[in-house]
């Protein structure tokens, strides 16, 4: 009756179904993840506040589709709303990072987490991947709705629509950088910690402060400080990456790139492959720092 | 009443937590020598470091990790159940705590922008932030810790006052400026040493009045709401 391996066979019944591998396992990490996000299988309390800004988004969306179809004109194209949405962008930012990283450390489920078959880069990519989704989600489907508010308002029929649609494109790809960037240092701010009213505060203030540093920057005597000075802000260094890709000279931010734009989307790849090495490395070790 | 002030202090002030207050006001100093080094004239910076940094988030989320951390954590974890259960009047308790919490907060954020105001203008100047600084202070310490006690999330809460309520509405609606610490603490300051780097929307009176009742009205708030206090277990 007892195999061999076994000290005592105390009647449990065996497990013999399927074993699920890594895979569904940052699969369910990374599903898990973006219910969080949105406070889904939590209680209402959870969810006032990622729904108070994801509010707040979409009657901005609506009021700005709503105007544009009555009046035919435009308030913000699609990449500006993303930059005036810029603080709301922080909150959110500030809301999901503790609710993804410091909720596993401060309740001590990490050890439980990589007692499974999930690997440290399992993990960070699990709960990266799941907040890139959210924070674009955030921005992407506003967009949709005034794309769609556009869309059933054009005098052009299909070509109108195409036309709308091609500008919507570049729009989703600039929250995706949005989502990004702002997703990774969130992320790595909120891992230092299993306290997550710190972790929110950490993420605002290192937002926040670095804004009044591209101002000084941007008023320094030389003309390679002024030019970079958006470098030194997150807000800013992705303002300065779309007016790069995009080719115009300058927009409603103000920045004045002169030829260092191929310096601004370096720095934001550079960035957001840093925070993710530093993430990884944070999670060689499971203890809180 | 001295032993929870010594212990609030202690709690705040001994663990490697309390070195995440310095690099904002040292940021702020940094950025005044950097501008003053290069020898700017102080309206073109000073707006932005002065206010922009200083006002807007300095002393606020100064504030806010201070104000929520003396009673918040020692809600979270638990141990406030120790003081509770002390003969001691729940008044005692918040006034010792919320003196803490000012006088972390204002030392905190009021040295570095006294400096700034010096290298920005005078010493008249960086005296007249300095005091400003103080009285926003004890005004955002008293409405966090009261946060603390209403809701379980004290620091989101916050957050919506001061990026939400603050900082976007107070920026497109005026009507707002009369509830918000931020525009008092320019007042009191612009009116003390006026200069062109501050910008005024609400007056003298208002600021000073609305600043007491913003510290003795979420005081005694607090006290009340520490009166009837439950540690009942709630995970959200």
């Amino acid at each position: 009756m007892s195999e061999t391996g076994v000290i005592h066979d105390i009647g449990y019944q065996r497990y013999e179904g399927p074993r699920l591998g890594r895979g569904a396992a940052v699969l369910a990490l990374y599903v898990h993840g973006l219910r969080a996000s949105f406070g889904f299988g939590r209680s209402a309390k959870a969810k006032i506040f990622p729904w108070m800004v994801a509010g707040i988004m979409l009657l901005v969306a609506v009021i700005l589709a709503a105007v544009r179809s009555q009046t035919g004109q435009t308030i913000f194209t699609y990449v500006q709303f993303d930059d005036q949405m810029a603080w709301l962008i922080i909150f959110f930012v500030a809301i999901l990072g503790p609710e993804l990283m410091s909720r596993d450390i401060g309740s001590n489920t990490l050890p439980l987490y990589f007692s499974r078959p999930l690997r440290a880069a399992d993990y960070v990519a699990a709960k990266f991947a799941a907040m890139v989704t959210a924070v674009w989600l955030l921005l992407g489907v506003p967009q949709l709705i005034m794309f769609l508010g556009a869309a059933f308002t054009t005098d052009d029929g299909a070509k109108g629509v195409w036309n709308e649609f091609l500008d919507l494109a570049p729009g989703w790809g600039y929250s995706l950088l949005w989502a990004l960037l702002f997703s990774s240092i969130g992320l790595l701010v909120a891992s230092l910690t299993g306290k997550r009213a710190f972790a929110a505060g950490g993420i605002v203030a290192i937002f926040l402060l670095t804004t009044p540093i591209v101002v000084v920057l941007s008023v320094l005597p030389s003309s390679a400080a002024n030019h970079m000075a958006g470098l030194a802000s997150p807000m800013s260094l992705i303002a300065g990456v779309g007016q790069w890709l995009s080719n115009e000279p300058e927009s409603m931010s103000g920045l004045d790139l002169g030829r260092f734009g191929p310096i601004y989307g370096i720095e934001a790849v550079c960035l957001i492959a840093a925070c993710l090495l530093l993430l990884l490395a944070r999670y060689r070790k499971v203890a809180a720092l | 009443m001295s032993t929870v002030a010594l212990i609030t202090a202690r709690g705040l002030f001994g663990r490697r937590r309390a070195l995440i207050l310095l690099p904002l006001p040292l940021l702020l100093i940094g950025l005044a020598a950097i501008c003053r080094a290069y020898d700017l004239p102080g309206d073109q910076w000073g707006e932005a470091v002065i206010v922009g940094l200083g006002f807007a988030v300095v002393l606020p989320v100064v504030s806010l990790i201070v104000g929520t951390g003396v009673l918040g954590s020692e809600v979270d974890d638990g141990t406030l159940v120790h003081i509770l259960t002390k003969p001691l009047p729940r008044r005692d308790i918040i006034l010792a705590k919320y003196a803490v919490a000012a006088g972390a907060s204002a030392v905190t954020s009021a040295v570095p922008l006294f400096v700034a105001g010096v290298l920005a203008d005078s010493a008249k100047f960086g005296a007249a932030l300095a005091v400003a600084a103080v009285v926003g202070a004890f005004a955002y310490s008293a409405l966090f810790v009261l946060l603390s006690l209403v809701t379980r999330r004290p620091v989101l809460l916050g957050l919506v006052y001061i990026l939400v309520w603050e900082g976007l509405l107070g920026r497109f609606l005026s009507g707002t400026r009369v509830l918000s610490i931020e525009q008092y603490v320019i007042t009191i300051a612009n009116k003390i040493n006026p200069s062109t780097i501050l910008d005024s929307e609400v007056g003298l009176g208002t600021a000073v009045i609305m600043s007491a009742v913003f510290v003795v009205g979420c005081t005694l708030a607090a006290i009340n709401r520490l009166g009837s206090f439950s540690l009942a277990g709630e995970t959200s």
